[in-house]
């Protein structure tokens, strides 16, 4: 990342060959939706690029890019909020529903039962079941990237697996 | 009796899966392994823990479409593109003015000398872009007037200008672009771009359609025929489909059997590349 930060833009490419899978699947899990998590995903890399200045070489790279996930998701997940309140007419314009009839089909072909039970979790606690079972974190991390104590990521992250068992084995 | 159960097992619940995990301190791991025996409550929880720990494990990734990496590729093409402005984008009118620099005595430092050719080259580009109409060179000429439409248009759909546009947005842009312009100009290659690479099918599906009122340029309809395979989308498929076969074009036959044996086509969409085989043939 250093090499990108003075300018080597190439050295992005095996960053991307890295990350891009987790981050897929992090976002996917956040979003349960494949194509707004490809967008997003791409958002990630664009703002690496854009902010690669910022980059404190001190600062493992791993966080620094989950931090500016996180950040992406947070962003998209406030301007669907505004997106839902406003006009409805637009999106049916542009086809959007079309499209998305045909994505949700796909994602739901892909779902077993517990992507739906992850799918129905509070997004808090999918996130950081996600974190910590998917994308490999440490609890460590987790309290680092969330801005809490590991032993407090840790408890939450237990509160999410109890709340996950729950919806699971609920029938 | 059994007097401290129900606060005991909620207490147990915090535990639990820290027990389950095999990290939870000595003392409370052997108050817990107590407790287990006597609470078939607390029992279940600990083998749905288990069970659901091996198929949180056991979880396949989702794995992004290829076309992840190539818009990733492009973006970075683009940016790469813009670290160096005045080789990419002041390039052509560059000839003329490189002379007059190359006359410059060789003592002036290098730097210096790389400072003045930008500023020369800014300069000529701005001149260029002002004078288009009494230009005496008509390639030249071109190249500025049809440059700036679509380079814009290319920059604005890719958000490379650092601005990220949209989807409703980029599809405005798209059906727009085939209103403003001729058959023939670059606008057509950037609307290609769009069609291949933006990772948006709403936005696929605006280009596919722009490129359809722009049929007459003799790039369409070999542009859509090389989209086929490219596309996953089964709208986007479908339509490109449904143009190929209204515009007749015979070279798509190929592109459409293979489309209509691909094993992660939707059934419909396979149906609709078989139904075209047989209208074309």
């Amino acid at each position: 990342m250093a090499a990108v930060k003075a300018d080597d833009l190439d050295q992005l490419v095996p960053l991307f060959e890295r990350y891009h899978g987790p981050l897929f699947n992090y976002l996917t899990r956040l979003t349960n939706d494949r194509e707004t998590s490809e967008d997003l995903t791409q958002t990630v890399f664009e703002r690496i690029l854009k902010y690669r200045s910022s980059y404190q070489p001190t600062q493992p790279f791993k966080a620094w890019v989950y931090q500016m996930a996180r950040n992406v998701h947070a962003d998209h997940w406030h301007r669907k909020e505004k997106l839902r309140a406003a006009d409805v007419d637009e999106v049916e314009r542009t086809g959007g529903l079309r499209g998305a009839a045909f994505s949700q089909m796909r994602v739901s072909n892909h779902h077993d039962d517990l992507h739906e039970a992850l799918a129905l979790l509070p997004t808090p606690q999918r996130e950081i079941l996600v974190l910590n079972r998917f994308q490999g974190f440490g609890y460590e991390e987790i309290g680092k990237l969330l801005g809490c104590t590991a032993e407090a990521a840790r408890v939450k992250a237990h509160r999410a697996l109890q709340a996950l068992r729950k919806i699971y084995f609920a029938n | 009796m059994k007097t401290p159960e129900p606060t005991a097992c909620h207490e147990m619940e915090a535990l639990l899966p820290a027990y389950v995990e095999h990290s939870l301190p000595a003392a409370e791991a052997e108050r817990v392994a107590a407790h287990l025996p006597t609470c078939p409550g607390c029992q279940l929880q600990v083998t749905q823990l288990r069970a659901l720990s091996d198929d949180l494990d056991a979880a396949l990734p989702e794995v992004p479409r290829t076309a992840l990496r190539a818009n990733f590729i492009a973006m970075l093409e683009q940016q790469k593109a813009q670290l160096k402005p005045e080789a990419t984008f002041a390039a052509p009118p560059a000839p003329p003015e490189a002379k007059v620099v190359s006359m410059w005595p060789t003592a002036l430092a290098n730097n210096w000398l790389r400072i003045a050719a930008s500023i020369v080259l800014i300069a000529a580009g701005v001149l260029l872009g002002r004078n288009l109409h009494w230009g005496a060179q008509p390639p030249a000429d071109l190249a500025a007037n049809t440059r700036p439409a679509h380079a814009e248009l290319a920059q604005a759909l890719t958000g490379s200008n650092g601005n990220t546009v949209s989807a409703s947005d980029r599809i405005q842009l798209v059906t727009n672009s085939s209103r403003q312009n001729e058959p023939g100009d670059p606008t057509v290659q950037v609307l290609i771009n769009t069609l291949n690479f933006d990772p948006n099918p709403n936005v696929r599906l605006a280009a596919c359609e722009a490129l359809y009122r722009l049929r007459d340029d003799s790039r369409v309809r070999e542009a859509l025929v090389h989209s086929l395979p490219i596309q996953t989308d089964p709208n986007v498929q479908i339509t490109l489909i449904d143009m190929l076969v209204s515009m007749r074009v015979r070279r798509a036959v190929p592109q459409l059997e293979r489309l209509a044996k691909r094993p992660d086509a939707l059934p419909v969409v396979r149906a609709q590349a078989e139904a075209g085989i047989g209208k074309l043939i």
